[in-house]
């Protein structure tokens, strides 16, 4: 069902966004990053979804109308958001492993030297 | 067959060579000169290219659509990826390349003492080349793409010096909520290939206006907080001032001259082309409240700041209120007007940065009530910062006001023509806007060049001539875009404005349509004004300020009549005992206005906590409003 994805997918967003909202611990806060790429991927897969379609893969002289694929722009799209949302967590990763180095804590209501 | 060399292919040119320049520098970034010359060549054979296009795209009117690969448009449904580049695309590619060719020459002395610089230049390339990807481009998801390169290297970078206090948390904050709003490009734009299925702007742009329902509503509010975060608008603020305050100075220039520029650029295409949605007066003062807000915001924040580079980002944000105001009216003069501010933006704010990087650089700290008279060991940064800061405040014959003077006169003709009384308090606004900002940079001035010189900096020299070159670049442009402002709307702004006003030539353009001719009409401004009577009146000003110091000066020593000296005490005018030097303070400057202020001080302060949670949940909150306010009006 298609329309599962849709609120399993608006549901991962939300959750990412509230671990990154209401989690105090710098992990955390890459872990809500992550979860909500993974429910904008899940998003994207399935608005390329057609129920009964095949796999987008065909030569010129097959393709004729009655052609009945899944939609593979999307499909690229994800490949690439993904790759994406990796970069974004190694990077934050580094980023996390550099303050605890510098602060001594992983606790984000303490990593607040610049405020005001 | 197009020829290699013909000018359709200088677009992809000019992105090509900076992330060729990014690549070339790891491999051969090991030696000094060969790093300096692949850095330069790439950031000024970006320039010149773009600037080969002007005669054809801001005078001709034409517009380039560049299609990779040459798959182009069949049966009416656009295939490839496109690179789409009408005068609007151009204006800020050349804002673009500009800064970045002064920062570059600026780093070379700049960034000479730290480690790891061929790191530092491949990122500083990947930035320039994100963002001449992002206003070069005309397809929504390579636009993500660039969102996404321009993002990472502007992280990297702000966490470049990492030792520097706060930079790694200014990058951690920044890394997430930039996530968060680019993660919101990618949805609205997903969102929107699922309602037209295509991603190629113009054809976008032709299939969504018009054809509004809840899910291209939603997709609308996710782009515009999206790209809202990419110009650091209010609620997005306090990221800029961490990322400025903790960058080198010339990664600060990029940020906030170069980066809030693509979100600015963003904005504008969303809401002038993919949406067409300017006619209606809710979407209008949507980016107007938006705009004023952050103007605001932003100036009292940069009040209360003693850190010079936070400072100064405060007002870059506010100096960005400014131009999403005048964009927002949606009038040719307003749209004119808001460019031609973000021009002067860049210019001047990349000035100041370059001036307190000079300060970093030879005293080691940026911190207001450490620093102090330094005009009387850095006279030239003096020299530069002061014309900065007059471009800034909005004083003739500088830049600023020129612009700043364009935008009041933009909100005053729309309250006239509307009949509606807000547009007025928008000027007011904007007005005040501007007298807090000149408030601000006196107390800079004064905290920085004049006043006591502390004994630690006894010994600083004024900085190497190489910096100074990169700032007296962009002074020289600040007197020339102030000076010249009918050439600069006929040849820059006015032919942008019209681009982005006449979305149908963009579409027609791409999908192979017939193209209208470009408008050429230049915007009507109500209040005429020469600035070189500006720059006579300055100079006669100059010359008698310089005529009495003079005059004081010889006169101090008296003569008796045998030739002996007498003491000063006994002149005329210059008599009396010799006063204890007492420093004003730059923080003691404006005492009454921020105690009556008290309240509202201390309750920003508190605001800006400073935990990502908070600004993860400002991000949140700005997205859900943007939300619920595009359902109901849109």
């Amino acid at each position: 069902m298609i329309l599962m994805n849709y609120i399993a997918a608006f549901f991962l967003i939300v959750l990412g966004l509230y671990t990154i909202v209401t989690k105090y611990n710098l992990v955390k806060t890459v872990i809500g990053l992550s979860i909500m790429d993974y429910g904008v991927n899940l998003l994207i897969v399935s608005i390329g979804f057609n129920p009964g379609g095949t796999a987008p893969i065909f030569t010129i002289s097959e393709l004729n109308p009655s052609s009945f694929f899944v939609d593979p722009i999307p499909q690229a799209l994800t490949l690439t958001s993904i790759v994406i949302g990796a970069c974004v967590t190694a990077m934050s990763l580094a980023l996390v492993m550099k303050i605890y180095e510098q602060y001594g804590t992983m606790d984000t209501r303490e990593v607040r030297r610049l405020r005001g | 067959m197009m020829n290699v060399l013909s000018y359709q292919h200088y677009p992809i040119y000019a992105i090509m060579l900076l992330f060729l320049g990014a690549f070339l520098i790891v491999l051969f970034g090991k030696n000094r000169i060969a790093r300096h010359c692949l850095a330069l060549l790439s950031v000024g054979g970006s320039l010149a290219l773009l600037c080969l296009l002007i005669p054809r795209v801001m005078l001709g009117g034409e517009i380039i659509t560049y299609w990779l690969g040459n798959r182009s448009v069949a049966g009416g449904f656009a295939f490839g990826i496109a690179l789409e580049v009408d005068a609007l695309s151009l204006f800020f590619g050349l804002l673009i390349a500009t800064a970045v060719f002064v920062a570059c020459v600026y780093s070379i002395k700049y960034m000479e003492h730290d480690d790891n610089i061929p790191q530092y230049y491949t990122l500083f390339l990947m930035l320039a080349g994100g963002v001449m990807g992002l206003v070069l481009s005309g397809d929504l998801f390579n636009m993500f793409i660039m969102v996404e390169i321009l993002t990472f290297a502007a992280v990297a970078l702000t966490a470049f010096r990492n030792t520097a206090r706060g930079a790694l948390e200014a990058a951690f904050k920044y890394l997430v909520v930039g996530s968060i709003g680019s993660t919101c490009i990618l949805a609205g734009t997903i969102m929107l290939y699922a309602q037209a299925h295509t991603l190629n702007f113009a054809q976008l742009s032709s299939l969504i206006p018009g054809n509004f329902n809840g899910a291209t509503r939603v997709a609308f509010a996710l782009l515009f907080v999206g790209f809202s975060t990419k110009a650091f608008l209010v609620p997005f603020h306090p990221l800029a001032a961490d990322a400025h305050g903790a960058a080198p100075a010339s990664i600060s220039v990029l940020i906030s001259g170069v980066l809030t520029k693509s979100g600015i650029y963003g904005i504008i295409r969303l809401a002038y082309f993919l949406f067409q949605s300017m006619d209606q007066a809710t979407i209008r003062w949507m980016l107007v409240i938006v705009g004023s807000v952050s103007m605001f915001v932003c100036v009292t924040m940069a009040l209360a700041q003693h850190d010079f580079k936070r400072l100064l980002a405060f007002h870059s944000i506010s100096q960005i209120g400014y131009v999403l105001t005048a964009v927002g009216l949606s009038s040719l003069l307003g749209i004119t007007a808001g460019l031609y501010h973000a021009m002067n933006h860049t210019i001047f704010k990349g000035l100041l940065f370059l001036a307190a990087g000079a300060v970093m650089h030879e005293t080691g700290t940026t911190d207001l009530n450490r620093l102090g008279g330094l005009s009387k060991r850095m006279p030239h940064t003096t020299v530069l910062f002061l014309i900065g800061a007059a471009s800034i405040s909005g004083i003739p014959p500088f830049n600023g006001f020129a612009s700043k003077w364009m935008i009041y006169q933009a909100t005053y003709q729309a309250a006239v023509d509307t009949n509606n009384i807000g547009y007025l308090l928008v000027t007011i606004v904007a007005l005040v806007t501007s007298t807090l900002t000149l408030a601000s940079f006196v107390k800079v001035s004064q905290s920085v060049f004049f006043g006591q010189l502390p004994e630690e900096y006894k010994d600083v020299k004024e900085v190497p001539f190489g910096m100074r070159l990169g700032m007296g670049m962009f002074a020289v442009l600040c007197i020339l875009t102030g000076l010249l402002p009918n050439l600069v709307t006929k040849y820059l702004t006015a032919p942008a404005a019209h681009a982005a006003q006449s979305a149908a030539r963009y579409i027609n353009s791409a999908l192979g349509g017939s193209v209208a001719p470009a408008e050429t009409a230049l915007p009507e401004a109500v209040g005429a004004w020469n600035p070189i009577n500006w720059l006579l009146l300055l100079g006669i000003a100059l010359l008698a300020l310089t005529f009495v110091a003079l005059l004081g000066k010889y006169d101090r020593v008296s003569e008796n009549a045998s030739g002996e000296k007498l003491a000063p005490k006994y002149d005329v005018f210059f008599s009396g005992e010799k006063s204890e030097y007492s420093q004003v303070g730059g923080g003691d400057l404006f005492w009454g206005f921020k105690q009556n202020w008290r309240h509202y001080f201390s309750f920003m302060h508190d605001l800006h906590s400073g935990i990502v949670n908070d600004y993860a949940l400002w991000a949140v909150v700005a997205l859900a409003l943007a939300i619920v306010f595009l359902q109901i009006v849109l």
